[in-house]
């Protein structure tokens, strides 16, 4: 699909309030108000916001832990504020505030992802399987890090999904890092990619910091799969900005990044190139990019509001969830 | 002696037996040049090397498949995994293998292999970061499941553990891992794996608790002593697995009353263990019915609810008060 105007802008609009969210989440954990951790998605709202794009709001995601997926469900079409209330751990957020960062967002297709990479594979599978089943042409976005790559569920989900032409974009968010541990250390090649040949499956790496060049891999990949041609993979290769978890120390193995390491990484910052590009193609103007940041930070301070507002859960509702009444 | 957190209590263990014999290898996710993200093997690459210190990818059953493989070769691995709640990723391995090679290779093999790592609640994170299911591994015969109190007592279980001739699963409380400091002496100190000790004397009732409880028992012993002139006595398992239910009998025998504190889910926990023990060896003995304190039937919730769900001194003293009622 060509995209319009108006849809170069909401990309671009739906980067600046991913990051503006990153941004408020960090405030809330120092803040003590965000509970657990909190694991920052700057430097790749881009790949975030430009896969979602390319779905439906019944395709399947699993959005990858980076900024807890907030940035593929925006790019779906939700808000941050049942988000930032459930990391508040109140009663209003996507699931009463009782999952945290391992909360399920199912109007848009997100059934809940957990804290266990590599579970996604196999689930995905399921998804894929399921979808296929039902014959409703939906697909399923499937994300994992480059970390993720080395778990063994991964080779019995790829294997399957491509043996049975499954509905299924493996997307891999290859930021080079899996927490402390740089991928050269894991991993005996460059490209994640290049796993796809061995399942018989398209395998292309992307700049996950250009979005056009993610929205085109994904839809290219998501049209295959709904049209019933089955898996593909992409892997887009990003940046990490901030350290794997909030508080934990940004180290690469011993050594800490440094400041002019992360400033190098942020010259290909998805968000600004972005804007630099729509503005040279006249597609925005300054004026209509400090309209976009003011109503992106009006919606901060609403959504903010609305999780200190809201109360925390009854204790007793856990009781009632563990089984069907 | 030097006083020291847990977490270098086991660092010097690691160290120490790393020193005294070659065939210990230490392996896991960032253990190596990082530490560890809680920083329990911190330096030991910098002293024995990449050899015998590997960093591995995130790939559970593939650090804990390799470490069964070494053991039983010979070797003498020590593996960690991050987070307990990532340990189910590597349950295939121990149950299947670990558990079960000594009786299946008709005691010719057995599988002397440490898995370290962090459990149980009390530091803001939330599922597998935060929960405490000990029964998993207590519940397979073959495994060894060990959860110290302390730091000395962590130190000298952990080098007990890698003496050990078989495969043990050793629970490290995160909330204890900086939360107090402990003499330590330099000199080798090992415990039994299997015995559980008399952590204060009393005669008026028996504390039966392990791991992180052991801090609110202890605080509900001296409450109790305080306020209602209570003797408890505490008893602190330090292996879950095989149960040694000796000292916890004859204490029972002795006081007649028992409170049995977990943090794991109540149901089917170890505490159904040690209260089915007193009815069979203590039960004429019994004045009342054996209290049980534990978490609740649920997944640990997040840090908002898990205060309501962790065990505390008050939870406890409220059931010793109600087994010394009558
Ligand atoms: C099964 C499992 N093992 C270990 C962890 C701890 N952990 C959480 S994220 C992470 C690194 C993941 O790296 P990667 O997949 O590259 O994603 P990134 O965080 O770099 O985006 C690790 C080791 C976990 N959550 N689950």
């Amino acid at each position: 699909m060509k995209l319009e105007k108006d849809d170069l802008i909401l990309l671009y609009r739906n980067m600046v309030r991913t990051r503006k969210l990153d941004e408020l989440t960090i405030k809330g954990l120092q803040e003590g108000k965000v509970l657990s951790f909190y694991h920052s998605g700057q430097g790749s709202e881009g790949l975030a916001v430009g896969s979602a794009a390319c779905l439906r709001k019944d395709d399947y995601l699993w959005g990858h832990h980076r900024g807890h997926g907030i940035g593929y469900l925006i790019g779906k079409g939700l808000d941050g504020k049942a988000f930032l209330a459930e990391h508040y751990g109140k009663v209003t957020g996507s699931c009463l505030g009782i999952s945290g960062f391992h909360f399920a967002e199912p109007e848009y297709g997100a059934l809940g992802a957990a804290g266990t990479i590599g579970s996604q594979f196999p689930i995905s599978l399921g998804w894929g399987l399921a979808a296929k089943k039902t014959g409703k042409q939906q697909v399923v976005l499937a994300c994992f890090g480059d970390g993720g790559s080395n778990r063994g569920t991964l080779h019995e989900a790829f294997n399957l999904a491509a043996v049975w032409k499954l509905p299924i974009v493996w997307l891999c968010d290859n930021n080079g890092m899996a927490q402390y541990t740089p991928i050269k250390d894991t991993y005996p090649k460059d490209d994640i990619a290049d796993l796809a040949g061995g399942y018989n499956m398209p395998g292309v790496v992307v700049d996950g910091m250009d979005i056009m060049a993610v929205y085109e891999a994904v839809e290219a990949a998501v049209d295959r799969a709904r049209a019933g041609g089955g898996p593909s993979l992409i892997e887009a290769k990003t940046a990490r900005y901030r350290s794997h978890s909030e508080g934990s120390p940004d180290v690469s193995h011993t050594v800490t990044r440094s400041e002019a390491e992360i400033a190098e990484l942020k010259k290909r910052d998805p968000i600004e190139t972005f804007k630099i590009k729509l503005l040279k193609q006249g597609v925005l103007t300054e004026e209509m990019v400090d309209q976009i940041n003011k109503e992106a930070d009006e919606e901060i301070i609403e959504t903010e509001k609305f999780s200190l507002d809201s109360p925390p859960p009854e204790p007793s509702i856990l009781n009632k969830l563990i089984y069907a009444e | 002696m030097a006083k020291m957190t847990m977490v270098q209590a086991l660092n010097l263990a690691l160290k120490q037996e790393m020193a005294k014999d070659d065939s210990v290898i230490v392996l896991g996710e960032d253990v190596g040049v990082d530490g560890g993200v809680f920083r329990v093997t911190d330096g030991l690459i910098n002293q024995f090397g990449q050899d015998r210190v590997l960093d591995t990818p995130l790939a559970e059953s593939g650090i804990v498949g390799m470490s069964i493989g070494m053991a039983v070769y010979g070797l003498k691995p020590v593996c960690e995994i991050q987070f307990s709640g990532f340990s189910y990723q590597n349950f295939h391995q121990i149950e299947n293998h670990a558990a079960r090679l000594r009786l299946r290779s008709r005691g010719r093999y057995n599988v002397p292999m440490v898995l370290r790592t962090p459990y149980g609640g009390g530091v803001r994170a939330l599922e597998h970061h935060s929960e405490s299911r000990e029964t998993f591994w207590a519940h397979m015969p073959g495994i060894k499941m060990v959860i110290p109190s302390g730091p000395r007592n962590a130190r000298a279980l952990l080098v007990s553990a890698i003496r050990d001739p078989d495969p043990v699963i050793f629970y490290e409380s995160k909330a204890l891992y900086r939360a107090f400091r402990e003499e330590v002496p330099e000199e080798e100190e090992t415990m039994p794996i299997g015995k559980p000790r008399i952590a204060q004397e009393g005669k008026d009732l028996t504390l039966i608790s392990y791991g992180a409880m052991m801090r609110p028992t202890l605080e509900a012993a001296a409450g109790l002593k305080e306020k209602d002139g209570v003797e408890a006595e505490v008893i602190d398992l330090l292996t879950v697995s095989p149960l040694d239910d000796e000292i916890f009998v004859q204490s029972v025998l002795k006081t007649g009353r028992a409170v049995v504190i977990h943090e794991a889910p109540r149901s089917f926990g170890p505490g159904a263990e040690i209260v089915s023990r007193l009815m069979e060896k203590a039960f004429y003995y019994l004045e009342v019915p054996i209290e049980r304190v534990t978490g609740y039937d649920i997944i640990i919730p997040l840090f908002s609810r898990e205060k309501a769900y962790l065990p505390n001194a008050q939870r406890i003293i409220r059931a010793a008060r109600k087994a010394l009622s009558n």
